[in-house]
């Protein structure tokens, strides 16, 4: 590949769907423990999780499959997701008298961000977690009931593809 | 290794594009003897590359050079820079499509003649009826191994998606639910072996169950010694002689490099987006409007099917992602009917997507995200899913231009794709969201609800088939109205969308054209 090219890959994987995927590609380190970034700064790393955990909310998820793949767009545009973050504190000290993370109805919560949702820092944390979190294969199947990779078992021939009985009209 | 044809060798047919008008081409010509050369713009891939791992493969096998999405769409803003979910491979867009292989129906030909004109739109007969493309249905079931008649492979077994929709769909009245015609096999067949229930049918079959020209047509064709296939070489021009005859392709070889190939034909079948951007690229002082373009319509009339799914949250676990992703059809609204409001009719098509899929294109757009979103993909093994495919009127504005001043990184323009709905696609489309919400509500679904129209997979129509050359861009053999020896070998020949996914019969199509080809060389015509 040629530097053009590669300059040219790194930009549309920015501007389309693809932007996430290095995030979702990351491995989880297997200790539970949170990314080394929110660990330095957790004021930081709380106020990110309260609002990815309202952008994508799976109560059962732990905290750290929020933060691990937020975890390039912190290195790479922190000073973005900082000042965003201060916009939306101040946005929900103006409506409700506290910064967004001591509000405490999610719907108002939501409400908040629904005024900011076209905006860049809120599509950037979103685009990087719908695909950060929903292509962690670790939580497929305990969160979600997806088998992913099935060729390695023969598919689902003889696993299931057909087992359905609609016994519920 | 393979033959290979030297730059300078002008006895060779130069096709652009390894899918299933390349791809099918090139091989039916080289078991006539025939030499050609295959530029594919893309890589090879091994079926070890192929895993089962929606992103991964996206990443690996999708077209993703840049194009703008432009139109009244919501992919517009959506995906600005991808209006087609296309291949870019050694074996092209037959790697990722589902195997659904419908033939059309005998009036899908001739719709202007059925409906008569209709405004706004661009109503074309097809050159070529039912009836003289029906041996080449055959032949190409034959060829790709299509579950039903011609290969007397029964239909594959209801997977648990399609047993809810067609047990919905039974009870709203529905009769023609069938889990086929597929190419993908039920038995041993064509040396591959039956399907195993893999899903993931659209990150590439790793079991070669499905066809795909990059594991039959194109390794096959190579081993005859007839033909060469170059991949990482994407066509720039195609360069004429003062006769106006096509002479040799000029493209970008891996290393970036240009290089020319001579040629006897040529063959473009590069999918609805390159093939046009290749002519309207070539424009010359002789073909001031790119070449085969006397009629204006090259890069026009593009059509990607009306389309749109409804997916179902019901009662138990369904997991739709076992089982081939598109399991099953509904074909009673395929008929042409205009008691419901519009021309053209469509298909219900069962369909799944993975949970890093479904959680991106169950709305990308900004809005996609919250407690109800959330609460949805919580429920993603309760989920049965529909795709409607329905035919898309011509219009001539929509198409493929090219860009005043963005260049790719060969120095040519970007396409920009642009595609508004007509008015006929928008009440079909909300006709096949009514329906099939009406079969889930029938088999008891706790919620139903629409997605948008993904980045498009069938996208036809902008070389056209027409009877007169001042219509279109290709007469009936997709040789080009304009010059002699270039032909179309894709599904841009496409005259109207039909109600069916394309593949069938872009196929049935390039056997047909292979034949055509070697007559007239047979005769010193070519």
């Amino acid at each position: 590949m040629t530097d053009a090219s590669r300059a040219m890959l790194s930009r549309r994987r920015f501007l389309t769907l693809t932007g996430a995927l290095t995030a979702g590609s990351l491995a989880l380190g297997a200790t539970g423990l949170w990314p080394r970034w929110a660990l330095a700064e957790p004021e930081l790393a709380n106020r990110l999780l309260r609002l990815g955990r309202d952008i994508y909310p799976h109560e059962a998820i732990e905290d750290r499959y929020y933060l691990e793949p937020l975890t390039p767009l912190l290195e790479e545009q922190r000073d973005m997701i900082a000042a965003g973050l201060d916009d939306l504190d101040r946005r929900a000290r103006a409506a409700h008298g506290h910064a967004y993370a001591g509000i405490d109805s999610g719907a108002e919560r939501e409400a908040l961000l629904r005024e900011i949702q076209d905006g860049d820092f809120f599509q950037a944390v979103r685009n990087t977690l719908v695909v950060g979190l929903y292509n962690d294969s670790e939580l497929w199947e305990p969160h979600f009931g997806y088998q992913g990779s099935s060729w390695e078992q023969g598919g689902y021939l003889n696993r299931g593809f057909d087992d359905l009985v609609i016994d519920w009209l | 290794m393979s033959t290979r044809f030297a730059h300078d060798d002008d006895g060779v047919v130069v096709i652009i594009g390894s899918g299933a008008g390349g791809g099918t081409l090139a091989h039916a010509l080289a078991r006539k003897g025939i030499k050609s050369v295959v530029l594919e713009a893309g890589k090879r891939h091994a079926l070890e590359d192929i895993e089962n791992d929606e992103w991964a493969m996206f990443e690996k096998l999708s077209w993703l050079d840049e194009r703008i999405t432009a139109g009244p769409r919501q992919l517009t803003e959506t995906f600005p820079n991808l209006p087609a979910w296309i291949v870019k491979g050694v074996g092209g867009s037959t790697i990722h499509w589902a195997g659904v292989a419908l033939r059309f129906q005998p009036h899908e030909f001739r719709l202007h003649s059925e409906v008569g004109d209709i405004a706004g739109a661009n109503l074309l007969d097809w050159p070529i009826s039912y009836e003289e493309l029906e041996p080449y249905y055959v032949k190409a079931e034959r060829h790709m191994g299509v579950t039903g008649e011609s290969t007397g492979m029964p239909l594959h077994d209801w997977n648990n998606n399609f047993k809810v929709l067609a047990e919905g769909a039974r009870r709203v009245g529905y009769e023609k639910l069938r889990a086929g015609p597929m190419a993908i096999n039920t038995r041993p067949y064509d040396e591959r072996p039956p399907c195993l229930h893999a899903g993931f049918c659209m990150q590439g079959c790793r079991f070669g169950a499905k066809w795909s020209t990059m594991y039959t047509d194109i390794p096959r064709a190579e081993a005859t010694g007839h033909c060469e296939v170059r991949p990482h070489a994407m066509a720039l021009t195609i360069e004429h002689d003062s006769d106006g005859r096509a002479t040799a392709v000029v493209y970008a070889d891996g290393d970036g490099n240009l290089q020319r190939q001579r040629a006897r034909a040529v063959c473009v079948a590069g999918n609805s987006i390159e093939s046009p951007r290749l002519l309207l690229n070539s424009h010359s002082s002789l073909f001031p409007e790119g070449l085969a373009n006397s009629s204006g319509q090259v890069g026009r009339n593009y059509m990607t099917h009306a389309t749109a799914c409804v997916f179902a949250e019901m009662p138990k676990p369904v997991n739709m992602h076992r089982g081939t992703t598109f399991a099953g059809i509904i074909s009673d609204e395929a008929r042409l009917d205009r008691s419901r409001g519009f021309v053209g009719g469509y298909t219900l098509e069962v369909m799944s997507l993975g949970i890093p899929f479904f959680a991106k294109f169950m709305d990308p757009a900004n809005g996609g995200w919250g407690r109800d979103y959330a609460a949805i993909l919580e429920k993603y093994d309760h989920l049965s899913g529909v795709w409607i495919c329905g035919e898309d009127l011509p219009v001539e504005r929509n198409g493929i231009t090219l860009h005043d001043s963005r260049k790719d990184r060969y120095g040519l323009p970007v396409p920009i794709v642009y595609k508004g709905d007509h008015p006929n696609d928008e009440r079909l489309r909300r006709h096949g969201q009514q329906q099939a919400a009406r079969c889930y509500e029938a088999v008891g679904a706790v919620r139903v609800f629409d997605v948008p129209d993904f980045p498009t997979s069938h996208n036809v129509g902008t070389n056209r088939m027409s009877a007169r050359p001042a219509d279109g861009v290709v007469n009936q053999w997709g040789q080009t109205h304009d010059i002699d020896n270039l032909f179309v070998s894709d599904g841009s020949q496409f005259t109207s969308s039909g109600a069916e996914n394309p593949t069938l019969t872009i196929v049935a199509l390039a056997l047909r054209q292979a034949d055509h080809i070697a007559e007239r060389m047979s005769r010193g015509e070519l």
